[in-house]
Protein backbone atom coordinates (compact mmCIF):
# COMPACT_ATOMS: atom_id res chain seq x y z
CA UNK A 1 0.00 0.00 0.00
CA UNK A 2 0.77 3.78 -0.23
CA UNK A 3 -0.16 6.94 0.85
CA UNK A 4 0.68 10.79 -0.18
CA UNK A 5 1.83 13.29 2.32
CA UNK A 6 1.67 16.46 2.49
CA UNK A 7 4.70 18.47 0.98
CA UNK A 8 4.89 22.20 0.24
CA UNK A 9 6.38 22.44 -3.01
CA UNK A 10 6.79 18.93 -4.28
CA UNK A 11 5.06 15.19 -3.18
CA UNK A 12 5.66 12.62 -1.38
CA UNK A 13 4.61 8.80 -0.40
CA UNK A 14 5.16 6.46 1.87
CA UNK A 15 5.10 3.07 0.65
CA UNK A 16 4.43 -0.13 3.03
CA UNK A 17 4.72 -3.51 2.09
CA UNK A 18 5.19 -7.01 3.35
CA UNK A 19 8.17 -8.07 1.00
CA UNK A 20 10.72 -6.12 -1.05
CA UNK A 21 8.95 -6.89 -4.77
CA UNK A 22 5.37 -5.64 -3.12
CA UNK A 23 7.14 -2.61 -2.22
CA UNK A 24 8.83 -1.76 -5.37
CA UNK A 25 5.52 -2.61 -7.20
CA UNK A 26 3.90 -0.27 -5.05
CA UNK A 27 6.32 2.85 -5.16
CA UNK A 28 6.36 2.61 -8.73
CA UNK A 29 2.22 2.79 -8.92
CA UNK A 30 2.47 5.68 -6.38
CA UNK A 31 4.55 7.38 -8.68
CA UNK A 32 2.43 6.78 -11.91
CA UNK A 33 -0.91 7.35 -10.12
CA UNK A 34 1.06 10.91 -9.65
CA UNK A 35 1.23 11.08 -13.40
CA UNK A 36 -1.89 9.61 -14.68
CA UNK A 37 -5.67 9.07 -13.22
CA UNK A 38 -6.73 6.14 -12.58
CA UNK A 39 -3.85 3.94 -13.40
CA UNK A 40 -5.32 0.50 -12.85
CA UNK A 41 -7.16 0.86 -15.89
CA UNK A 42 -4.43 1.45 -18.03
CA UNK A 43 -3.72 -1.92 -20.18
CA UNK A 44 -0.18 -3.70 -20.38
CA UNK A 45 -0.36 -2.91 -23.76
CA UNK A 46 3.42 -2.21 -24.31
CA UNK A 47 6.20 -4.05 -22.91
CA UNK A 48 9.58 -3.15 -21.78
CA UNK A 49 12.64 -5.49 -20.47
CA UNK A 50 14.82 -3.40 -17.75
CA UNK A 51 17.94 -4.65 -16.14
CA UNK A 52 19.77 -2.33 -13.34
CA UNK A 53 22.48 -3.03 -11.09
CA UNK A 54 23.46 -1.85 -7.24
CA UNK A 55 23.74 -3.42 -4.27
CA UNK A 56 21.89 -1.94 -1.23
CA UNK A 57 18.13 -1.12 -1.59
CA UNK A 58 18.83 2.84 -1.18
CA UNK A 59 20.16 2.90 -4.56
CA UNK A 60 18.52 0.37 -5.75
CA UNK A 61 14.85 1.42 -4.99
CA UNK A 62 15.75 5.10 -6.57
CA UNK A 63 17.15 4.01 -9.70
CA UNK A 64 14.15 1.98 -10.39
CA UNK A 65 11.80 5.08 -9.98
CA UNK A 66 14.17 6.83 -11.99
CA UNK A 67 14.05 4.53 -14.55
CA UNK A 68 10.35 4.15 -14.87
CA UNK A 69 10.29 8.24 -14.94
CA UNK A 70 12.38 8.25 -17.75
CA UNK A 71 10.77 5.87 -20.04
CA UNK A 72 8.02 8.04 -19.29
CA UNK A 73 9.22 10.85 -20.24
CA UNK A 74 11.13 9.70 -22.88
CA UNK A 75 8.60 7.30 -24.53
CA UNK A 76 5.19 8.67 -23.33
CA UNK A 77 4.48 5.31 -21.56
CA UNK A 78 3.08 4.95 -18.17
CA UNK A 79 3.57 1.42 -16.71
CA UNK A 80 0.90 -0.29 -14.71
CA UNK A 81 1.90 -4.01 -14.23
CA UNK A 82 5.40 -5.32 -13.32
CA UNK A 83 7.23 -8.00 -13.15
CA UNK A 84 10.79 -8.03 -10.63
CA UNK A 85 13.43 -10.17 -10.09
CA UNK A 86 16.08 -9.92 -8.07
CA UNK A 87 19.68 -11.15 -9.76
CA UNK A 88 23.16 -11.27 -7.98
CA UNK A 89 24.10 -8.18 -9.99
CA UNK A 90 20.68 -5.78 -9.12
CA UNK A 91 17.22 -6.06 -10.55
CA UNK A 92 15.39 -7.54 -13.95
CA UNK A 93 12.06 -6.33 -14.30
CA UNK A 94 9.56 -6.59 -17.33
CA UNK A 95 7.10 -3.84 -17.45
CA UNK A 96 3.89 -2.81 -19.32
CA UNK A 97 2.14 -0.39 -20.05
CA UNK A 98 0.61 2.26 -22.75
CA UNK A 99 0.60 5.94 -23.80
CA UNK A 100 -2.39 7.40 -21.59
CA UNK A 101 -5.11 9.56 -23.02
CA UNK A 102 -3.51 13.52 -22.51
CA UNK A 103 -6.96 14.62 -20.33
CA UNK A 104 -5.67 11.80 -18.02
CA UNK A 105 -2.05 13.11 -17.32
CA UNK A 106 -1.96 14.79 -13.80
CA UNK A 107 1.69 16.47 -12.95
CA UNK A 108 4.55 16.53 -14.35
CA UNK A 109 7.07 14.79 -12.08
CA UNK A 110 10.67 16.15 -13.14
CA UNK A 111 12.49 14.02 -11.04
CA UNK A 112 12.82 11.48 -7.91
CA UNK A 113 15.08 13.11 -4.99
CA UNK A 114 17.04 12.12 -2.28
CA UNK A 115 15.60 14.56 0.09
CA UNK A 116 14.53 12.41 2.81
CA UNK A 117 14.91 9.10 0.54
CA UNK A 118 14.25 5.88 2.74
CA UNK A 119 14.03 2.35 2.56
CA UNK A 120 14.02 0.03 5.46
CA UNK A 121 12.66 -3.36 6.33
CA UNK A 122 10.83 -3.01 9.30
CA UNK A 123 10.01 -6.00 11.40
CA UNK A 124 6.31 -6.50 9.55
CA UNK A 125 7.87 -6.13 6.10
CA UNK A 126 9.05 -3.07 4.26
CA UNK A 127 9.16 0.86 4.03
CA UNK A 128 9.91 3.41 2.23
CA UNK A 129 9.57 7.28 1.75
CA UNK A 130 10.22 9.25 -1.33
CA UNK A 131 9.77 12.85 -2.05
CA UNK A 132 9.42 13.50 -6.12
CA UNK A 133 10.02 16.82 -7.49
CA UNK A 134 6.82 17.99 -9.51
CA UNK B 1 1.02 12.97 7.33
CA UNK B 2 1.26 16.35 8.09
CA UNK B 3 3.78 18.89 7.54
CA UNK B 4 6.35 19.19 10.53
CA UNK B 5 7.05 22.01 12.04
CA UNK B 6 10.55 23.72 12.47
CA UNK B 7 10.95 23.91 16.30
CA UNK B 8 14.24 25.28 16.15
CA UNK B 9 15.73 28.11 17.21
CA UNK B 10 15.36 31.93 15.56
CA UNK B 11 16.91 34.87 16.58
CA UNK B 12 15.49 38.33 15.60
CA UNK B 13 18.54 39.89 14.17
CA UNK B 14 16.40 43.03 12.93
CA UNK B 15 12.66 43.90 12.24
CA UNK B 16 13.43 42.06 8.90
CA UNK B 17 16.58 39.23 9.40
CA UNK B 18 16.38 36.13 11.78
CA UNK B 19 19.08 34.15 12.58
CA UNK B 20 19.77 29.84 13.01
CA UNK B 21 22.57 30.41 15.15
CA UNK B 22 25.50 28.08 13.91
CA UNK B 23 25.84 26.07 17.10
CA UNK B 24 22.23 24.94 16.42
CA UNK B 25 23.72 21.68 14.73
CA UNK B 26 26.89 20.10 14.84
CA UNK B 27 29.18 20.54 11.77
CA UNK B 28 27.38 24.20 10.87
CA UNK B 29 29.95 26.33 9.26
CA UNK B 30 28.07 29.67 9.38
CA UNK B 31 24.80 30.98 10.77
CA UNK B 32 21.40 30.79 8.58
CA UNK B 33 19.86 34.28 8.08
CA UNK B 34 16.11 34.22 6.64
CA UNK B 35 14.96 37.44 6.01
CA UNK B 36 11.81 37.54 6.50
CA UNK B 37 8.90 39.84 8.72
CA UNK B 38 7.13 38.71 11.69
CA UNK B 39 4.47 37.34 9.96
CA UNK B 40 6.42 35.65 7.73
CA UNK B 41 8.73 33.96 9.85
CA UNK B 42 5.61 32.45 11.49
CA UNK B 43 4.58 31.13 8.13
CA UNK B 44 8.31 29.88 7.67
CA UNK B 45 7.99 28.09 10.50
CA UNK B 46 5.08 25.81 9.46
CA UNK B 47 7.44 23.62 7.69
CA UNK B 48 10.98 22.20 7.45
CA UNK B 49 12.29 25.19 5.39
CA UNK B 50 14.81 26.73 8.07
CA UNK B 51 15.89 23.05 9.08
CA UNK B 52 17.13 22.87 5.22
CA UNK B 53 18.52 26.56 5.52
CA UNK B 54 20.81 25.02 8.67
CA UNK B 55 21.59 21.85 6.53
CA UNK B 56 22.91 24.29 3.57
CA UNK B 57 25.13 25.85 6.46
CA UNK B 58 27.46 22.38 6.44
CA UNK B 59 28.76 23.06 2.98
CA UNK B 60 32.49 23.46 3.06
CA UNK B 61 34.02 26.64 1.80
CA UNK B 62 30.26 28.28 2.80
CA UNK B 63 30.50 31.95 3.24
CA UNK B 64 28.93 34.59 5.58
CA UNK B 65 25.85 32.61 5.84
CA UNK B 66 23.35 30.38 4.60
CA UNK B 67 20.75 32.98 3.01
CA UNK B 68 16.82 32.36 2.72
CA UNK B 69 14.88 34.96 0.81
CA UNK B 70 11.35 36.39 2.00
CA UNK B 71 9.39 33.78 0.24
CA UNK B 72 11.18 30.38 1.33
CA UNK B 73 9.51 27.13 1.09
CA UNK B 74 10.51 23.41 1.76
CA UNK B 75 11.98 22.12 -1.05
CA UNK B 76 14.19 18.92 -1.26
CA UNK B 77 18.23 19.53 -0.21
CA UNK B 78 17.98 23.27 -0.35
CA UNK B 79 14.96 25.24 0.52
CA UNK B 80 13.34 27.16 -2.28
CA UNK B 81 14.18 30.70 -2.12
CA UNK B 82 17.78 29.91 -0.56
CA UNK B 83 21.25 31.55 -1.77
CA UNK B 84 24.26 29.99 -0.21
CA UNK B 85 28.08 31.26 -1.69
CA UNK B 86 30.82 29.25 -1.87
CA UNK B 87 34.98 30.26 -2.13
CA UNK B 88 36.93 27.42 -4.50
CA UNK B 89 40.13 28.43 -2.59
CA UNK B 90 38.78 27.36 0.57
CA UNK B 91 37.48 24.10 -0.33
CA UNK B 92 34.06 25.60 -1.58
CA UNK B 93 31.72 23.11 -3.16
CA UNK B 94 29.20 22.97 -6.09
CA UNK B 95 26.05 21.35 -4.68
CA UNK B 96 23.34 20.59 -7.81
CA UNK B 97 20.72 20.55 -5.19
CA UNK B 98 21.63 24.26 -4.81
CA UNK B 99 20.22 25.12 -8.41
CA UNK B 100 17.76 22.25 -8.73
CA UNK B 101 16.62 20.30 -10.75
CA UNK B 102 14.58 22.74 -13.39
CA UNK B 103 18.25 23.85 -13.99
CA UNK B 104 18.05 27.71 -14.90
CA UNK B 105 14.19 27.85 -14.10
CA UNK B 106 13.65 31.56 -14.52
CA UNK B 107 10.69 34.58 -16.00
CA UNK B 108 10.98 36.47 -18.90
CA UNK B 109 8.51 39.93 -19.22
CA UNK B 110 7.48 40.86 -22.87
CA UNK B 111 5.85 44.38 -23.11
CA UNK B 112 3.49 45.09 -26.08
CA UNK B 113 2.19 48.47 -27.21
CA UNK B 114 -1.36 47.16 -26.61
CA UNK B 115 -3.58 48.51 -23.60
CA UNK B 116 -6.72 46.12 -22.31
CA UNK B 117 -8.97 47.59 -24.62
CA UNK B 118 -7.16 46.66 -27.49
CA UNK B 119 -7.20 43.23 -26.08
CA UNK B 120 -10.14 42.63 -24.83
CA UNK B 121 -12.24 42.08 -27.59
CA UNK B 122 -9.83 39.18 -29.45
CA UNK B 123 -9.38 37.94 -25.61
CA UNK B 124 -11.12 34.55 -26.33
CA UNK B 125 -9.17 34.00 -29.90
CA UNK B 126 -5.75 34.87 -28.43
CA UNK B 127 -6.05 32.68 -25.38
CA UNK B 128 -7.55 29.83 -27.54
CA UNK B 129 -4.58 30.29 -29.91
CA UNK B 130 -1.88 30.89 -27.29
CA UNK B 131 -3.27 27.10 -26.20
CA UNK B 132 -3.10 25.99 -29.76
CA UNK B 133 0.74 27.43 -30.20
CA UNK B 134 2.72 27.11 -27.49
CA UNK B 135 3.30 23.57 -25.96
CA UNK B 136 1.75 23.66 -22.40
CA UNK B 137 1.00 20.86 -20.26
CA UNK B 138 2.10 17.40 -19.23
CA UNK B 139 3.66 15.58 -22.15
CA UNK B 140 3.64 18.07 -25.26
CA UNK B 141 6.38 18.17 -27.18
CA UNK B 142 7.61 20.96 -29.19
CA UNK B 143 7.53 22.19 -33.40
CA UNK B 144 11.03 22.77 -33.28
CA UNK B 145 13.24 20.10 -34.21
CA UNK B 146 17.16 20.20 -33.44
CA UNK B 147 19.99 17.99 -34.44
CA UNK B 148 22.52 16.94 -32.12
CA UNK B 149 24.93 19.01 -33.49
CA UNK B 150 22.33 21.94 -33.37
CA UNK B 151 21.86 21.46 -29.60
CA UNK B 152 25.16 21.13 -29.00
CA UNK B 153 25.26 24.72 -30.43
CA UNK B 154 22.27 26.22 -28.66
CA UNK B 155 23.66 24.62 -25.20
CA UNK B 156 27.13 26.05 -26.04
CA UNK B 157 26.22 29.26 -27.04
CA UNK B 158 22.15 30.18 -25.96
CA UNK B 159 19.93 32.24 -27.76
CA UNK B 160 22.11 33.93 -29.74
CA UNK B 161 22.78 30.96 -31.76
CA UNK B 162 18.91 30.94 -32.94
CA UNK B 163 18.94 34.70 -34.68
CA UNK B 164 20.68 32.66 -37.70
CA UNK B 165 17.24 30.58 -37.84
CA UNK B 166 15.31 34.21 -37.31
CA UNK B 167 13.87 33.23 -33.78
CA UNK B 168 15.58 35.59 -31.97
CA UNK B 169 16.69 39.51 -32.86
CA UNK B 170 20.01 41.22 -30.77
CA UNK B 171 17.62 43.20 -28.68
CA UNK B 172 16.03 39.93 -27.21
CA UNK B 173 19.70 38.71 -26.47
CA UNK B 174 20.60 41.92 -24.72
CA UNK B 175 17.83 41.78 -22.76
CA UNK B 176 18.39 38.98 -21.07
CA UNK B 177 20.29 37.62 -17.83
CA UNK B 178 24.04 37.02 -18.88
CA UNK B 179 23.15 37.78 -22.52
CA UNK B 180 21.74 34.44 -22.67
CA UNK B 181 25.09 32.05 -22.28
CA UNK B 182 27.05 31.36 -19.31
CA UNK B 183 30.70 31.17 -20.60
CA UNK B 184 32.14 26.95 -19.95
CA UNK B 185 29.48 25.26 -20.83
CA UNK B 186 30.19 21.61 -21.30
CA UNK B 187 27.33 20.16 -23.73
CA UNK B 188 30.02 17.03 -24.37
CA UNK B 189 29.65 16.46 -20.63
CA UNK B 190 25.70 16.46 -21.14
CA UNK B 191 24.58 12.67 -21.14
CA UNK B 192 22.87 10.68 -24.42
CA UNK B 193 20.06 10.44 -21.89
CA UNK B 194 19.67 13.94 -21.40
CA UNK B 195 19.85 14.78 -25.27
CA UNK B 196 17.14 12.33 -25.40
CA UNK B 197 14.64 13.90 -22.87
CA UNK B 198 15.52 17.80 -24.29
CA UNK B 199 15.49 16.74 -28.05
CA UNK B 200 11.76 18.03 -28.42
CA UNK B 201 11.08 19.99 -25.71
CA UNK B 202 13.01 23.38 -26.76
CA UNK B 203 10.00 26.20 -26.69
CA UNK B 204 7.55 23.73 -24.79
CA UNK B 205 6.60 25.19 -21.33
CA UNK B 206 6.02 21.90 -19.28
CA UNK B 207 3.40 21.05 -16.70
CA UNK B 208 3.46 22.08 -12.61
CA UNK B 209 3.87 26.00 -12.13
CA UNK B 210 5.33 27.01 -15.43
CA UNK B 211 3.08 29.59 -17.75
CA UNK B 212 2.51 31.58 -20.20
CA UNK B 213 0.15 34.13 -18.89
CA UNK B 214 -1.20 37.44 -20.85
CA UNK B 215 -1.33 40.22 -17.82
CA UNK B 216 -2.11 43.81 -17.43
CA UNK B 217 -0.12 46.61 -15.95
CA UNK B 218 -2.06 47.70 -12.81
CA UNK B 219 0.04 49.62 -10.57
CA UNK B 220 3.23 51.29 -11.36
CA UNK B 221 5.70 51.83 -8.41
CA UNK B 222 8.34 53.49 -10.06
CA UNK B 223 8.00 56.14 -12.87
CA UNK B 224 11.62 55.86 -14.16
CA UNK B 225 11.61 52.37 -13.93
CA UNK B 226 8.51 51.90 -15.71
CA UNK B 227 9.09 54.23 -18.25
CA UNK B 228 12.70 52.61 -19.10
CA UNK B 229 10.87 49.17 -19.07
CA UNK B 230 8.51 50.32 -21.30
CA UNK B 231 5.35 49.71 -19.09
CA UNK B 232 2.29 51.71 -18.39
CA UNK B 233 -0.59 51.45 -16.36
CA UNK B 234 -3.54 49.18 -18.27
CA UNK B 235 -0.68 48.10 -20.28
CA UNK B 236 -0.37 44.30 -21.77
CA UNK B 237 2.46 42.11 -20.98
CA UNK B 238 3.38 38.64 -21.43
CA UNK B 239 5.40 36.98 -18.64
CA UNK B 240 6.87 33.29 -19.23
CA UNK B 241 7.64 30.93 -16.56
CA UNK B 242 9.88 27.87 -17.66
CA UNK B 243 13.45 26.33 -17.75
CA UNK B 244 15.57 23.54 -19.14
CA UNK B 245 12.64 21.11 -19.28
CA UNK B 246 13.65 17.25 -18.96
CA UNK B 247 17.40 17.95 -20.50
CA UNK B 248 17.98 20.14 -16.97
CA UNK B 249 16.63 17.28 -14.49
CA UNK B 250 18.49 15.03 -16.18
CA UNK B 251 21.63 16.63 -16.05
CA UNK B 252 20.67 17.10 -12.68
CA UNK B 253 19.72 14.10 -11.91
CA UNK B 254 22.86 12.67 -13.83
CA UNK B 255 25.03 14.95 -11.16
CA UNK B 256 23.74 13.36 -8.04
CA UNK B 257 24.28 10.09 -9.43
CA UNK B 258 27.65 10.71 -10.06
CA UNK B 259 28.14 12.56 -6.78
CA UNK B 260 26.53 9.88 -4.62
CA UNK B 261 30.22 8.81 -3.18
CA UNK B 262 31.62 12.04 -3.70
CA UNK B 263 30.68 13.68 -0.06
CA UNK B 264 33.05 10.33 1.09
CA UNK B 265 35.78 10.74 -0.99
CA UNK B 266 36.25 14.36 0.03
CA UNK B 267 35.35 13.74 3.74
CA UNK B 268 32.32 16.07 3.89
CA UNK B 269 30.04 15.18 6.12
CA UNK B 270 26.12 16.01 5.12
CA UNK B 271 22.67 16.02 6.78
CA UNK B 272 20.91 15.43 3.85
CA UNK B 273 22.00 13.22 0.82
CA UNK B 274 20.30 15.81 -1.54
CA UNK B 275 22.93 18.32 -0.85
CA UNK B 276 25.29 15.92 -2.34
CA UNK B 277 28.04 18.39 -3.76
CA UNK B 278 31.84 17.89 -4.82
CA UNK B 279 34.90 20.64 -4.41
CA UNK B 280 34.80 22.98 -7.28
CA UNK B 281 38.34 21.91 -8.17
CA UNK B 282 37.53 18.38 -8.61
CA UNK B 283 36.95 16.38 -11.29
CA UNK B 284 33.15 15.82 -10.80
CA UNK B 285 32.62 19.41 -9.60
CA UNK B 286 33.77 20.64 -13.42
CA UNK B 287 31.86 18.17 -14.70
CA UNK B 288 28.57 19.09 -13.22
CA UNK B 289 30.02 23.02 -13.78
CA UNK B 290 30.28 22.04 -17.38
CA UNK B 291 26.96 20.49 -17.91
CA UNK B 292 24.64 22.68 -15.92
CA UNK B 293 25.89 25.87 -17.38
CA UNK B 294 24.55 23.99 -21.15
CA UNK B 295 21.40 23.36 -19.25
CA UNK B 296 21.04 27.11 -18.12
CA UNK B 297 21.87 27.71 -21.82
CA UNK B 298 19.40 25.77 -23.42
CA UNK B 299 16.71 27.05 -20.50
CA UNK B 300 17.45 30.69 -22.25
CA UNK B 301 17.08 29.34 -26.00
CA UNK B 302 13.57 27.53 -24.24
CA UNK B 303 12.47 30.96 -23.31
CA UNK B 304 12.81 32.80 -26.36
CA UNK B 305 11.52 29.91 -28.19
CA UNK B 306 8.18 30.46 -26.09
CA UNK B 307 8.56 34.08 -26.52
CA UNK B 308 9.01 33.66 -30.33
CA UNK B 309 5.54 31.56 -30.63
CA UNK B 310 4.20 34.03 -28.45
CA UNK B 311 5.12 36.87 -30.98
CA UNK B 312 3.57 34.72 -33.74
CA UNK B 313 0.06 34.36 -32.26
CA UNK B 314 -0.12 37.87 -31.32
CA UNK B 315 0.74 38.62 -35.45
CA UNK B 316 -1.66 36.40 -36.20
CA UNK B 317 -4.48 38.00 -33.76
CA UNK B 318 -3.88 41.47 -34.46
CA UNK B 319 -2.52 41.33 -38.03
CA UNK B 320 0.48 43.35 -37.50
CA UNK B 321 3.92 42.53 -36.89
CA UNK B 322 5.03 41.79 -33.29
CA UNK B 323 7.70 44.73 -34.42
CA UNK B 324 4.86 47.00 -34.66
CA UNK B 325 3.06 45.54 -31.84
CA UNK B 326 6.04 46.80 -29.84
CA UNK B 327 6.57 43.04 -28.34
CA UNK B 328 9.74 43.50 -26.65
CA UNK B 329 11.19 41.64 -24.35
CA UNK B 330 11.49 43.23 -21.00
CA UNK B 331 14.15 41.56 -19.31
CA UNK B 332 14.25 37.47 -18.45
CA UNK B 333 15.96 36.31 -15.38
CA UNK B 334 17.24 33.07 -14.16
CA UNK B 335 16.27 31.92 -10.77
CA UNK B 336 17.82 28.48 -10.42
CA UNK B 337 21.70 28.24 -11.29
CA UNK B 338 25.02 29.21 -9.79
CA UNK B 339 26.94 31.49 -10.98
CA UNK B 340 30.67 32.56 -10.79
CA UNK B 341 30.65 36.08 -9.13
CA UNK B 342 32.42 39.20 -7.68
CA UNK B 343 31.46 39.97 -4.31
CA UNK B 344 32.91 41.90 -1.09
CA UNK B 345 33.20 39.45 2.07
CA UNK B 346 34.87 40.58 4.99
CA UNK B 347 36.96 43.47 3.21
CA UNK B 348 38.01 41.45 0.25
CA UNK B 349 37.07 41.19 -3.15
CA UNK B 350 36.06 37.05 -3.59
CA UNK B 351 35.21 35.21 -6.63
CA UNK B 352 32.76 32.83 -5.17
CA UNK B 353 30.04 30.18 -6.83
CA UNK B 354 26.50 31.40 -5.74
CA UNK B 355 23.69 28.59 -5.71
CA UNK B 356 20.67 30.66 -6.21
CA UNK B 357 17.79 28.22 -5.49
CA UNK B 358 13.88 29.82 -6.48
CA UNK B 359 16.24 33.36 -5.90
CA UNK B 360 17.63 36.02 -8.22
CA UNK B 361 20.21 38.25 -8.38
CA UNK B 362 19.12 42.26 -7.89
CA UNK B 363 21.76 45.05 -8.98
CA UNK B 364 21.56 48.15 -7.70
CA UNK B 365 21.46 51.71 -9.58
CA UNK B 366 23.72 52.39 -12.28
CA UNK B 367 25.42 48.98 -12.59
CA UNK B 368 27.52 47.88 -15.29
CA UNK B 369 26.25 44.29 -16.24
CA UNK B 370 22.52 46.14 -16.60
CA UNK B 371 21.88 47.42 -20.44
CA UNK B 372 22.29 51.23 -20.55
CA UNK B 373 18.44 51.91 -21.64
CA UNK B 374 17.38 49.99 -18.06
CA UNK B 375 20.69 51.47 -16.07
CA UNK B 376 19.41 55.14 -16.03
CA UNK B 377 16.57 54.42 -14.92
CA UNK B 378 16.79 51.22 -12.13
CA UNK B 379 16.02 52.55 -8.90
CA UNK B 380 16.80 49.94 -5.88
CA UNK B 381 12.58 49.95 -5.29
CA UNK B 382 12.12 48.49 -8.45
CA UNK B 383 14.66 45.81 -8.51
CA UNK B 384 13.72 45.35 -4.85
CA UNK B 385 10.96 43.68 -6.10
CA UNK B 386 12.41 40.88 -8.15
CA UNK B 387 15.52 40.30 -5.63
CA UNK B 388 13.56 37.13 -4.18
CA UNK B 389 12.87 35.96 -7.83
CA UNK B 390 9.24 37.82 -6.87
CA UNK B 391 8.13 38.57 -10.36
CA UNK B 392 4.65 36.80 -10.82
CA UNK B 393 4.63 35.80 -7.09
CA UNK B 394 3.21 38.28 -4.44
CA UNK B 395 5.78 38.83 -1.18
CA UNK B 396 3.59 36.73 1.47
CA UNK B 397 2.19 34.46 -1.10
CA UNK B 398 4.88 31.71 -0.48
CA UNK B 399 4.72 30.21 -4.16
CA UNK B 400 0.76 30.83 -4.05
CA UNK B 401 -1.40 32.54 -6.86
CA UNK B 402 -2.63 35.81 -5.99
CA UNK B 403 -3.70 38.39 -8.02
CA UNK B 404 -4.93 36.46 -10.92
CA UNK B 405 -7.01 33.57 -11.40
CA UNK B 406 -6.58 30.58 -9.41
CA UNK B 407 -4.52 27.82 -11.02
CA UNK B 408 -5.69 24.39 -11.95
CA UNK B 409 -6.11 21.66 -9.11
CA UNK B 410 -2.74 19.94 -9.92
CA UNK B 411 -0.30 23.41 -9.58
CA UNK B 412 1.66 23.83 -6.31
CA UNK B 413 3.72 26.74 -5.58
CA UNK B 414 7.70 26.61 -5.64
CA UNK B 415 9.86 27.31 -8.79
Amino acid sequence: VFEFFDHTADAGFRVLAPDRETLYRDAARALFSLIVEDLDTVEPLEQVHLELSGNGDDDLLFDWLNELLYLYDTRGLVFSRYALRWTETGLEADVAGAHPDPDRLLHEVKAITYHDFEVNQTEPGWEARVIVDI
Amino acid sequence: MPKQRYTGPLEQVSETCWRIPRDYKPGMLVDGLIYATRELIEQIRDDQAPEQVANVAFLPGIQVASLAMPDIHWGYGFTIGGVCATDPEEGGVISPGGVGYDINCGVRLMRTNLNQDDVQPHLDRLVGELFKEVPCGVGRQGKYHFSRKELEELMRHGPRQLIDRGLAVDADIEHTEAEGCLEGARPDLVSDRAYERGARQCGTLGGGNHFLEVQIVETIHDERAAQAMGLTPGGVCVLIHSGSRGLGYQVCDDALRLLRGAPKRYGIDLPDRQLACAPVHSPEGAAYLGAMRAAANFAWCNRQLLMWQAREVFERVFGRTWQELGMDLVYDVAHNIAKFEEHRIADRTKRVWVHRKGATRAFPPAIRRLRKRTRRSASRSSFRATWAGRVGFWPGSRGAWSGRSAPPATERGGR
